[in-house]
């Protein structure tokens, strides 16, 4: 028989004002199976608490029932002062006869009325309520970090100073990412390899750092404080240990017209190459698409120069295996091509270039080495037109959001220009400046007034090729559509930034929910921004949605944190609300028909299959198993099991039902 | 005897409208003291058996509430719980059972006004709509709610 | 096309492929009964003819069943639609069970596995046909009150015998919730209540499952037209969430469309 002990809360008069906590103290103190109800003034406060601690002992209560203010306000404190008195904590329920009677009714019998239901309802729900123990998930205090741009170098390193191990993973030769390729940040104008170089320096000398360049992630499994990856260490065909980075290789490959991803194509490479000068690690791989020997079989220069002996024309990829507690998410994203505006010519003039390629020209590391000169014949333009929102905010042929970076970065492009072709004209087509930021929309206007660069609002309608001139049609919304038509030498497109490609894919290796642009999603628009729906995997700059900088930055010291304060402990305690599938004895086993039709109705990926075997191993039986590391406790499978095989500790089918049947 | 009086019991996920109700507290927004909460999860924990069940022990109308779409805490709980309901609803209707007794809401965790609305009107409906006998007469059922207890 | 069956079930059972072959043979009172043929030269007790409708997909999840080896079944349309469901509900693996289709125009069908067998029954449209779907319309046409009224008249008989449960080879379910009595989720009792809790249960727990072979019709000893609520469950799924591979209640769609959530 159960002992519950009911206590009613006055809360002052924000209660028993309205609601006759007497009365419904002693209308409590008559349902079966309630040993103690007393009503108080304030039952949060330290006597009130000494009231239901000294009742649990000397009375043995097996359940306790506080009517008092919302659950959402102060179950915590009453669970926590139920096990300070030596009660499962899980033993104590709440009935709101705050928030939910006395201060949306009039003071009436029938509110003390619904205080006694409510009273009572909970009276039966915690008949039915089970000691449970918090759940403890043990960690591996080592993160996985995916991506080596300025997000993933970010966070490796707050995690890694934070004195944990991180494994980071780039599938390009050299981290760095975009920000390597940038030639000045806005909105202070500093130069990006001035101000990343040394933080990539860092994460390769870091002793807590593991770097895995030119790899992927193959594959990953577990869960939160366990997961296991496998990394695909790309073969290089360069024996990283006898390779000292002298560049000889490269010098003297054949093959030396392959287009540079580095320079966004305004550039070169030879077959075996470093990306660029400052890469980490500054050792080379080779393309073998390009390679003579790895196309026709012959050639072997790179072999013959190599004073260390560093080729490995066979070495193969190699998979390493890693047991992480973590994973950073930190892919970054691409530029979308522009083949579906035509009409701009992107592709067909060569003198049509994107935000990306106009970093390299305007960069001192770049093709140019800072000079700005166009594509076609290397002249410095003396008109460039800059055409903000290309594809961007165009549901009809490009993306429906906002890029976010590009109006700064057209502005800071306008302003290089200006600031290196002091006589040139910059034009700039937009649709809206969005400069929100901290010196952002004094840094355009800085542009506007003092660099002179002639900001028209409107869109661009076609671009086309005459006398070596590119001509740019379009119309100046803001002196009434009149349409305008500028000759230039260069135009300059915002293109949209949009998913890093392969996102999909990769998010689907890891379980996390990606919007219908293949950024991975948050769980928590406002309140979880880096965390994803999978516990324990965690994102950080532009893989989520496009950024700028400092926010990529700030985003990453935000996981990286997330991280670290996971790994503060050595186990993880979680809240035993979870699900449970059933075990029973045989030959059920258990009332689980393993019709699997929960697993893909959980948003968490929780539910597995498990094959119930006796002592000698034989399978009898293949039945749900919910993961209790990564169940949050929804119940959306309890609803849809129709065998009830799956139930949701602290809200099952016994005490809902009970709860509801009370009423 | 007084004007009826009818009994509504609701279902309502933890996230959303609870907390919307709570809000209606803490604002001091009145509304009609016929209406129970039973407080789970998320919607989509809400076993449709449940809403029979309410209607079993004497309730003449129900209301169902959690998070507007895209903003479950679960993320999706809410869109399986829809999905649900619409069948359900449907299947309701074609066994004739009175689903003008069944209110589905979006209550969010800021809309206290709203949740005091929903509860207003549909007590008003279902006062309208009188006591739900046809539900009630299928197999004797728990006595009059109104009466036993009151103290 | 009936020697065809025999045939083929012979050969299945002489070369050892499966143990048992599930067909139809004659019962008592020009009644069609199921027949489990163990042996090649049994094969000719089986019969196919108008009245070979029942769904013997229902004995492929039965322990007794399974305990025989392996089995062939024959089965039309809906009979493997139901085997494609059973699959997709992992009960039935590929290879643990052999299929002697039968098409609609009641030709033997050979499918090497049931693989194939699915491509083959995704292939034909499913949907009522013109009868049923009157009927649905007939009673959705009628006033919430009628529609109480049809229900409360025709259950009233029922005495929950669960013919309709037995007779459904997607309740396969070990322990149905009706038998659950902690919570007692259905009311024991066979009133007006505990029947429309029952029955009400039964179609949602079919909603989405139900391939329409109206055996639970076939079977209720007082011919309740329960498959209408199946029925009514499948053209409501068909038309408001579209007719997908999927189980549609643990899918959704962001902008699933309803009017009534306010």
């Amino acid at each position: 028989m159960s002992r519950i002990g009911v206590f009613i809360c006055h809360c002052g008069e924000n209660i028993n004002g309205t609601v006759d906590c007497a009365k419904v103290a002693e209308a409590a103190s008559r349902v079966p199976g309630v040993s103690h109800s007393v009503d108080y003034k304030y039952m949060c406060s330290d006597p009130g608490q000494s009231m239901i601690k000294e009742a649990i002992k000397e009375k043995k209560l097996t359940g306790v029932v506080v009517g008092a203010c919302s659950p959402r306000m102060h179950e915590p404190t009453f669970r926590r002062a139920c096990a300070e008195a030596g009660l499962n904590p899980y033993l104590c329920e709440m009935a709101n006869l705050r928030e939910h009677c006395s201060w949306v009714h009039e003071k009436s019998e029938a509110t003390t009325r619904k205080a006694v239901d409510l009273i009572k309802s909970m009276i039966e729900k915690v008949k039915l309520n089970q000691p449970l123990q918090p759940i403890k998930v043990p960690v591996t205090r080592a993160a996985l970090v995916l991506g080596g741009g300025i997000a993933g170098i970010q966070a490796s390193l707050d995690i890694a100073n934070a004195g944990h191990q991180v494994i980071m993973v780039e599938r390009e030769p050299s981290i760095g990412g975009h920000m390597s390729q940038l030639s000045e940040t806005f909105p202070t104008l500093d130069c990006s390899q001035c101000i990343l170089t040394p933080r990539m320096v860092e994460v390769a000398q870091h002793p807590n750092i593991t770097l895995h360049t030119y790899s992927e992630l193959e594959s990953l499994e577990g869960f939160i404080g366990n997961f296991k990856a496998k990394i695909r260490n790309k073969a290089r065909c360069v024996d990283e240990k006898l390779c000292t980075g002298c560049g000889m290789c490269a010098q003297k490959c054949p093959t030396k017209k392959i287009s540079s991803e580095f320079n966004a194509g305004l550039g070169m490479r030879s077959a075996i190459y470093v990306p660029f000068p400052q890469a980490v690690p500054n050792k080379p791989v080779i393309d073998k698409d390009h390679c003579t020997f790895f196309q026709k079989g012959k050639c072997k220069v790179c072999e013959k120069v190599c004073p260390t002996k560093a080729i490995r024309y066979d070495q193969e990829d190699r998979i390493i295996d890693v047991e992480v507690g973590a994973v950073v998410l930190a892919t970054g994203f691409d530029v979308l091509g522009t083949d579906f505006f035509p009409e701009y010519g992107y592709g067909r003039y060569k003198d049509v270039i994107n935000g990306l390629q106009f970093e390299r020209l305007a960069s001192a590391s770049g093709p140019t080495l800072g000079v700005i000169k166009r594509p076609s014949d290397g002249k410095v333009p003396e008109t460039v037109v800059f055409v903000a929102c290309a594809g961007s905010r165009d549901p009809a042929k490009g993306i429906e959001y906002c890029s976010k970076i590009c109006c700064m970065y057209t502005a800071k492009h306008a302003m290089l220009y200006k600031h290196k072709v002091h006589e040139g004209s910059a034009y700039v087509f937009y649709m809206d400046i969005r400069a929100g930021g901290k010196m952002y929309d004094e840094f355009v206007r800085r542009a506007i007034e003092e660099d002179d660069v002639k900001y028209v609002r409107g869109r661009v309608s076609r671009i086309y090729e005459e006398d070596g001139k590119l001509v740019v049609k379009g119309a100046d919304t803001l002196l009434g559509h009149e349409p305008l038509e500028i000759r230039a030498d260069l135009v300059v497109l915002a293109t949209a930034g949009v998913a890093s490609s392969g996102a999909e894919e990769l998010a689907q290796k890891l379980h996390v929910s990606y919007d219908s642009h293949h950024f991975f999603a948050e769980a928590h628009p406002k309140l979880r921004p880096v965390e994803t729906n999978t516990a324990g995997i965690f994102l950080a700059g532009a893989c989520q949605s496009p950024r700028d900088i400092p926010e990529t930055v700030s985003q990453a010291s935000g996981a990286a944190s997330k991280v670290a304060g996971l790994f503060s402990q050595e186990e993880l305690t979680r809240e035993p609300l979870v699900a449970v599938v059933n075990r029973t004895a045989p030959p059920l086993y258990s009332t689980c028909t393993g019709c699997g039709l929960c697993m893909p109705a959980c948003p968490y990926q929780a539910i597995e299959m498990e094959e119930i075997r006796t002592r000698d191993g034989t399978v009898v039986k293949v039945a749900a198993k919910v993961n209790p590391g990564l169940c949050q406790g929804c119940g959306t499978c309890v609803a849809l099991c129709r065998v009830k095989a799956i139930d949701l500790q602290g809200y099952t089918n016994e005490q809902i039902y009970a709860e509801l049947m009370a009423l | 005897m007084s004007e009826f009086e009818p009994k509504i019991i609701a279902f309502v996920c933890n996230w959303c409208t609870y907390a919307g109700a709570d809000l209606t507290g803490t604002s001091r927004i009145k509304y009609a003291s016929n209406v129970r909460i039973v407080r789970l999860p998320c919607t989509g924990r809400i076993d449709f058996m449940l809403l029979m069940k309410a209607f079993s022990r004497g309730a003449d109308g129900v209301i169902v509430s959690g998070c507007h779409p895209n903003d479950c805490h679960y993320t999706s709980g809410n869109f399986h719980a829809r999905r649900r309901w619409i069948v359900f609803k449907s299947l309701l209707d074609f066994m004739g059972i009175d689903v003008r007794r069944i209110h589905f809401a979006w209550v969010s965790a800021a809309e206290g006004a709203k949740w005091a609305e929903v509860v207003n009107s549909v007590v008003n409906d279902v006062r309208a709509l009188g006591p739900y006998d046809g539900y009630k007469n299928l197999a004797p059922i728990a006595a009059d709610w109104r009466i036993q207890d009151a103290g | 096309m009936l020697a065809k069956m025999r045939q083929k079930a012979k050969d299945l059972l002489s070369s050892g492929v499966v143990s048992t072959v599930i067909g139809y043979g004659e019962g008592s009172g020009n009644r069609v009964r199921a027949l489990f043929i163990r042996k090649p030269d049994d094969a000719d007790k089986l019969i196919l003819d108008e009245r070979c409708v029942q769904n013997l997909a229902v004995y492929l999840t039965k322990r007794e069943v399974r305990a025989l080896g392996r089995p062939a079944v024959v089965a039309r349309v809906p009979v493997m639609r139901t085997i494609q469901q059973l699959m997709f509900e992992k009960q039935v693996a590929e290879g643990e069970v052999a299929v002697i289709g039968i098409s609609p125009d009641s030709q033997v069908l050979d499918f090497p596995d049931l693989k194939s067998m699915a491509e083959y029954v995704s292939a034909i449209p499913f949907e009522l046909s013109a009868d049923e779907k009157a009927a649905v319309e007939k009673l959705e046409k009628m006033t919430a009150g009628e529609r109480w009224n049809f229900w409360l008249d025709v259950l009233s008989g029922c005495s929950k015998c669960y013919a309709c449960r037995q007779s459904c080879p997607l309740c396969y379910c070990e322990r149905c919730t009706v038998e659950c009595n902690q919570p007692q989720w259905v009311s024991v009792p066979s009133h007006g209540l505990g029947n429309l809790e029952w029955h009400i249960m039964r179609a949602m727990h079919l909603a989405g499952r139900c391939v329409n072979c109206g055996d639970c019709f076939r079977a209720c000893p007082l011919e309740i037209p329960l498959n209408l609520l199946t029925q009514k469950i499948i053209t409501d799924i068909a038309d408001k969430f579209g007719g997908a591979d999927e189980y549609a209640l643990n899918a959704f769609k962001p902008d699933d469309k309803e009017d009534f959530i306010r």
